[in-house]
């Protein structure tokens, strides 16, 4: 078994009430890239954290080039020459990228041959150096606060490698950048492939194994439940080993009837706080029966356009009309009873009140209607009554049926729970903002299936997403937006999933 | 003229040397709201150990001053023990542990003192008599106009705060520990992720930041009070940290607002004098720094920044 650099053996580590990895035992090659597959929750995570140390594994063990690893901490990964590119990413934000990259092993020299001082000028060229034999393309003097999302990622990259990491563990880095930026960072992976690192790619986008692993292997519920080689094992069949079930990549989508534009939004103009315009001079409409769906990568204005129709961001130009009725001006109540249904993005701090109760939650736009207040008193029972209706035909589980309090379930039920107070209140227009962020397979159907129901029922959809694959499936007219502006507005059908991809980068025809 | 540049140093550096004192705590991203406590206590303990000494020297030396700097670092930093262990240790509220830590100072450094002055030197009194420190002035350099206020009447303690102000700005700008405590101040957990350990310096910024509050407090014992007793607990804590916030979390700007706090306080006492105004009157006069710094605030306020994770309880354990 020498050929491996990585071994782990009946690997078992066990949170309070959950077993998050159940005797895996798996190899990695040097050289190769190896791909982790698994739903949210599978242990994906929490094998690779064990492997570069954050966890410390209850049973089982783990050999680096052969050799047992005794002490479990990313102090000691980073000297057996482990890296790790973590979800969230954890960098300075006002410093340089190359302060960033030496933190902690600064390189010093001495001022006047006596005073110790960081050496921040020749570690710039050492940084530029990596930046260039990878293609990364970085400026080392700039700052991480100017910089995207994607270049962030090359930091964190670069910090390995400047670290001298010959096993690169990536956790999830497709999930928050642009098709573009996922080519360039596959192409950056493949190169590092090149100069002899080992790859490891946790993900759960089976194309993106496709593309650039050579060996898979997939969790489900903690365990491995199989290991294949990528060139040889269709991606249908990898899904349905990850979620233990057949998964139809196609959705049941009816063919389109469009009635009357339901929601028109002409002109509309956007400042945020800071007073600049984030949203200028957009205009669409969505017909009863259509999904809309804007297209664009995060922060380009998308969710402050979702904010301006609901009535939670002032509108500085422009008119929003539901129905005919001029609402730029309404409250927020005066829309939803005007007719419409708005599923935020973040859904903790704007979806639901944590604290309360699932009934509570789930009666947040009723609350104050007969029956269920009456002369200003609330009835809960009549609340509780409704919910146990809602959780019935919107199969949220969670603990303790309506009384369980929302902190406590899972993002999945969190999610359903609102799209079922939102849907339930049968407005004609439906926002879903993003409504699928951090869904595993099995939620993500359930939520598409609910948005499909919606528009076959003639309802006009706006759905602002980030994730391309889930508009492509989805829509019936999909906007891209870029720097505040619809660049493009056009069938679905006439779009390829590529072409989307380059308005989202600002490309113009 | 002469007389706001004397005095408006004499008050300015050690405002700011306490105000570095905040920048080092907040810029490792503990609230500190504690410097009025560290600057009492520091001068407490830099006041008890001139009393215990003072038969030991010369009545004309100035050694013991220079002592009483030193001890007043070192308790000073004692003293921020607490609340680095509020903080940083039981990951107490920052704030509510730095106004618990200013009460407490000024609760036990009162008590003690009226302990220390029956039982040691046998008199009942709730202050340490220091006597003003003495000054020095340059000639020819005093005699310049204007220019001259700043090498005339000069504190001996203003010489040690601006060589101990270059270090503090060396060590936080040039080297590896200050590089690191400023990380920490943004995002602890990049801090982490390289290595090193948050905790320790964190700790290590607050204990900083007690001792160079406890040389600032000792000076202002040795000039505007002359003596050591609660009176110390005017606010100039507070001060220095509108000082710091206005000086956006930097140390040569934090100079320039110390500056202007002290020469706006210098000039409203001579407006005083100039203007004739009964003694009373004077107090309004004391108010003018505050009500400058609100005004201040409320302009500047919005363009400054805060380090990004201050005040934010550092846990390891959360990803």
């Amino acid at each position: 078994m020498d050929d491996y650099i990585v071994e782990m053996r009946h690997v078992t580590k066990r949170f309070p009430g959950i077993v998050a990895n159940d005797d895996i035992s798996l190899g990695i090659k040097k050289g190769e890239i190896f791909a982790l597959l698994g739903e949210n929750g599978a242990g994906k995570s929490t094998l690779m954290s064990i492997l570069f140390g954050m966890y410390e594994p209850d049973e089982g063990e783990v050999y680096i080039r052969g050799k047992k690893v005794e002490t479990f901490s990313p102090n000691h990964a980073t000297e057996l020459n482990i890296g790790m590119v973590h979800q969230h990413f954890k960098l300075v934000s006002n410093y340089t990228i190359t302060e960033n990259i030496i933190l902690g092993m600064e390189p010093r020299r001495r001022i006047a041959g006596i005073f110790p001082a960081v050496d921040v000028k020749s570690a710039d060229k050492k940084v530029a150096e990596l930046s260039k034999k990878f293609g990364l393309e970085v400026d080392p003097t700039q700052k991480i606060e100017d910089l995207n999302v994607s270049m962030q990622q090359r930091v964190e990259i670069l910090k390995m490698l400047y670290r001298e990491a010959e096993i690169l563990i990536f956790d999830e880095p497709t999930a928050v950048l642009t098709p573009q930026e996922i080519e360039f960072l596959l192409e950056i992976i493949r190169e590092m492939r090149r100069k002899g690192k080992t790859i490891i790619l946790i993900t759960h986008k089976l194309e993106e194994i496709k593309k650039v692993a050579d060996r898979c292997a997939i969790l489900c519920r903690g365990r491995l439940v199989g290991m294949c080689d990528v060139a040889t094992t269709s991606t249908k069949e990898m899904a349905a080993r990850m979620v233990g079930r057949e998964v139809s990549f196609e959705l049941g989508k009816e063919p389109a009837k469009f009635g009357a534009p339901v929601l028109n939004v002409d002109h509309l103009s956007v400042k945020n706080d800071d007073g600049f315009t984030v949203v200028s001079d957009v205009s669409f409409s969505v017909r009863a029966g259509e999904i809309f769906a804007i297209a664009g990568v995060a922060g380009n204005g998308q969710v402050e356009i979702a904010d301006a129709v609901a009535g939670l961001a002032p509108v500085s130009s422009g008119t929003v009309t539901l129905a005919g009725k001029d609402i730029t001006r309404s409250s927020v109540r005066a829309r939803a009873e005007q007719g419409l249904a708005y599923i935020p993005e973040d859904r903790q701090a704007r979806g639901l009140i944590l604290d309360f109760t699932l009934s509570e939650n789930l009666m947040l736009k009723r609350y104050y209607q007969e029956p269920y207040c009456v002369k200003n008193v609330l009835h809960r029972d009549e609340f509780d009554k409704k919910s146990r209706e809602l959780i019935e035909r919107f199969d949220i589980r969670s603990g303790q049926g309506e009384q369980t309090v929302v902190r406590s379930m899972s993002g999945g039920n969190q999610q359903k729970a609102i799209v079922a107070r939102e849907i339930e209140l049968d407005a004609p227009c439906i926002i879903f903002v993003q409504p699928t962020r951090g869904l595993d397979i099995g939620a993500i159907e359930h939520i598409h299936e609910q948005i499909l129901a919606e528009r076959s029922r003639g309802k006009a959809i706006l759905l602002i997403s980030l994730e391309l694959d889930e508009i492509m499936n989805l829509a019936d007219t999909i906007g891209v937006i870029y720097n505040g502006q619809l660049l493009k507005t056009a069938p679905a059908d006439t779009l390829t999933t590529n072409e989307v991809g380059q308005f989202m980068m600002g490309v113009k025809e | 003229m002469t007389d706001i540049i004397v005095n408006g140093m004499a008050f300015s550096l050690p405002l700011f040397i306490i105000a570095v004192g905040g920048i080092y705590s907040e810029r490792s991203g503990v609230t500190n709201l504690a410097l009025e406590g560290f600057l009492g206590a520091g001068a407490f303990f830099g006041a008890v150990f001139v009393t215990l000494t003072s038969g030991l020297f010369a009545a004309t030396s100035q050694l013991p001053m220079y002592l009483a700097l030193i001890v007043a670092m070192l308790g000073g930093a004692l003293y921020a023990v607490i609340h680095a262990v509020l903080c940083i240790k039981f990951k107490a509220n920052q704030v509510i542990s730095g106004v618990v830590v200013n009460i407490l100072a000024m609760a036990l450094t009162d008590f003690l003192t009226s302990q220390i002055n029956s039982v040691a030197l046998g008199q009942s009194s709730d202050k340490f008599v220091l006597t003003v420190s003495g000054r020095l002035t340059f000639e020819p350099l005093a005699s310049i106009p204007v220019l001259g206020g700043f090498f005339t009447n000069v504190y001996p303690f203003e010489f040690v705060i601006i060589a101990v102000a270059v270090v503090a700005w060396y060590a936080m700008y040039k080297t590896r520990f200050g590089m690191r405590l400023r990380a920490c101040g943004d995002n602890p957990y990049a801090v982490d992720a390289a290595g090193c350990n948050v905790a320790r310096l964190q700790f290590t910024a607050v204990l900083i930041s007690g001792a160079l509050s406890g040389l600032g407090g000792m000076c202002f014992a040795y000039s505007v009070f002359g003596n050591y007793s609660t009176s110390i607990y005017t606010g100039y804590g507070y001060l220095a940290i509108a000082a710091m916030i206005f000086g956006n979390w930097k140390i040569p700007q934090t100079l320039g607002a110390c500056l202007l706090f002290g020469f706006a306080r210098s000039a409203g006492y001579v407006l005083v004098q100039k203007l004739g105004m009964p003694s009373t009157y004077s107090d309004l006069i004391m108010i003018l720094p505050y009500a400058l710094t609100l005004l201040l605030l409320v302009f500047f306020s919005k363009n400054n920044r805060a380090p990004r994770a201050l005040g934010e309880i550092y846990d390891k354990g959360k990803r």
